[in-house]
């Protein structure tokens, strides 16, 4: 590198000026000022060309990076959770409202309350609360489908680029990686599966596939059943090609489940129960009768 | 503020925010944290959000504010003086042959100009934020916008003639220029 002294030069004014003409934020006068100059000087003009490549140039490359397919999923059920939490929070801060008038009323000190905070990611205890309190008004059964959602698709960091279908079917395993070309074939047609794996949660082993649209999750989760577990006692939303499918909704969330006689499937989202309802209903004849012919 | 009217205003500025918060932590999974932070920071403030106003820029602002933090927690920050002062004494380094870098080579290069450098480059070169705009999201005054624009630029042009160098292209393309 070599340093070139200006002095009183014109060349020294003009480059003072050079990165605002560039970015077109000089005064029409001192434009006209610069472009006169870059006329007569080939040295300001190489200046001013590069340095403008160089933006050009830099401003390509950072919109060139890729961004995580999911990146806009997760802000969604981010704010979501937020939205549930604020409002929770402003229906008991209502409530303590309200106590407070009495208490003050009858001159009764008040413990002071806090917001309840969102589980972090490495929070462990706090996702295990999460997931117990989002599950509460669901039956035992639907439960086991929904807190593998919540554990495994929500509270979970994907990897910017994500593995191909074939990389994803192997992943699961021969047992059920036929699943993953399966789903996708069944799915409409702006799903995308980001993640397929084994899983477990619970001390429950699952076969968990995560979709997205862009802006929802959506899990198929499948589990093999415990003694006495069975979907029957639910209310049936529909039959499909002989497969009985449940739903029921749980604060924002909706759980269709369907069983064979080994497993329990489920379908899991955020998108609303009749959305929900249609991918599980789309899914349920197939996959039951895979999971009818996976005997080991 | 229904979340809808947010997810409308702001969720189309998600891609860029993501890319400059991955420039400016050259590391793509902390900007993802960070992003998702600005999000629910923006959210909870949204209600102080005037429509119609300028959405992507109060992201950024806010973009900003987190990143601080994060990089407090993160790094060992070295704060850069806002005295940086256009010089008479105009560096002239060879010039890099930019066609035969890739974009790979040129982030490198932008990640290793100083972060508050950085910051405005990327601001108003790669957002194409005015001045003015910058100088209210970093909360700094225009001058100091300016004059780190300059002296990121030529830190920049710097990291990538070392680059194109080190593959043996572009050298001494300027040598011999003078004004």
């Amino acid at each position: 590198m070599r340093l070139v002294q200006f002095g009183d030069h014109p060349c020294a004014r003009i480059r003072r000026y050079v990165d605002s003409y560039i970015n077109n934020e000089l005064l029409v006068e001192t434009n006209h000022e610069v472009l006169r100059h870059l006329e007569t000087c080939p040295a300001c003009a190489a200046e001013v060309e590069s340095r403008t490549r160089i933006k050009a140039r830099s401003k390509s490359a950072v919109q060139n990076q890729s961004i995580p397919e999911d990146l806009e999923a997760r802000v969604r059920a981010a704010l979501r959770q937020d939205s549930r939490s604020s409002f929770a929070w402003t229906r008991w801060a209502s409530a303590a409202a309200a106590i407070l008038v009495v208490a003050v009323g009858l001159w009764v000190e008040v413990p002071r309350w806090t917001r309840p905070a969102l589980p972090e990611l490495a929070d462990r205890r706090g996702q295990d609360v999460f997931i117990q309190k989002a599950s509460a008004s669901l039956s035992a059964v639907l439960k086991v489908g929904l807190g593998d959602h919540i554990h495994c698709s929500i509270f979970r960091k994907y990897p910017k680029d994500p593995p191909s279908v074939d990389e994803m079917a192997q992943k699961l395993g021969p047992a059920y990686q036929d699943l993953v070309p399966l789903v996708k074939a069944r799915v409409p047609e702006e799903y995308r599966i980001i993640l397929a794996h084994q899983c477990g949660y619970q001390g429950r082993r699952f076969v968990h596939l995560t979709l997205t649209n862009g802006s929802s999750l959506l899990s198929l989760v499948i589990t093999r059943k415990q003694p006495g577990e069975s979907m029957q006692a639910l209310t049936v939303s529909d039959h499909v090609s002989g497969v009985s499918v449940y739903q029921a909704t749980a604060q924002n969330y909706d759980v269709a489940g369907f069983e064979t006689d080994l497993f329990l499937a489920y379908v899991v989202s955020d998108l609303g129960a009749r959305q929900n309802l249609q991918i599980a209903y789309a899914l349920a004849p197939s996959v039951h009768q895979f999971l009818a012919a996976v005997r080991s | 503020m229904k979340r809808q009217d947010f997810e409308e205003a702001a969720l189309p500025h998600l891609s860029d925010l993501y890319r400059t918060a991955t420039r400016l932590l050259a590391d793509s999974t902390k900007a993802d944290d960070v992003v998702q932070d600005v999000y629910l920071q923006a959210w909870k403030s949204f209600d102080r959000f005037e429509v119609g106003t300028n959405c992507r820029a109060w992201l950024y602002k806010i973009l900003f504010h987190v990143v601080h933090h994060h990089r407090r927690k993160w790094f060992n920050v070295r704060m850069v003086k806002d005295s940086e002062e256009i010089l008479d004494q105009v560096a002239v380094s060879s010039d890099p042959i930019l066609e035969h870098l890739t974009d790979e080579e040129i982030l490198c290069a932008l990640d290793r100009v100083p972060h508050d450098f950085r910051a405005v480059v990327l601001l108003v070169d790669v957002d194409e934020f005015s001045y003015k705009e910058a100088s209210a999201i970093l909360n700094v005054p225009i001058g100091t916008v300016m004059s780190r624009l300059s002296r990121g630029r030529k830190l920049l042009r710097e990291q990538l003639a070392e680059t194109a160098q080190s593959y043996g292209i572009g050298k001494g393309k300027l040598e011999g220029r003078t004004a």
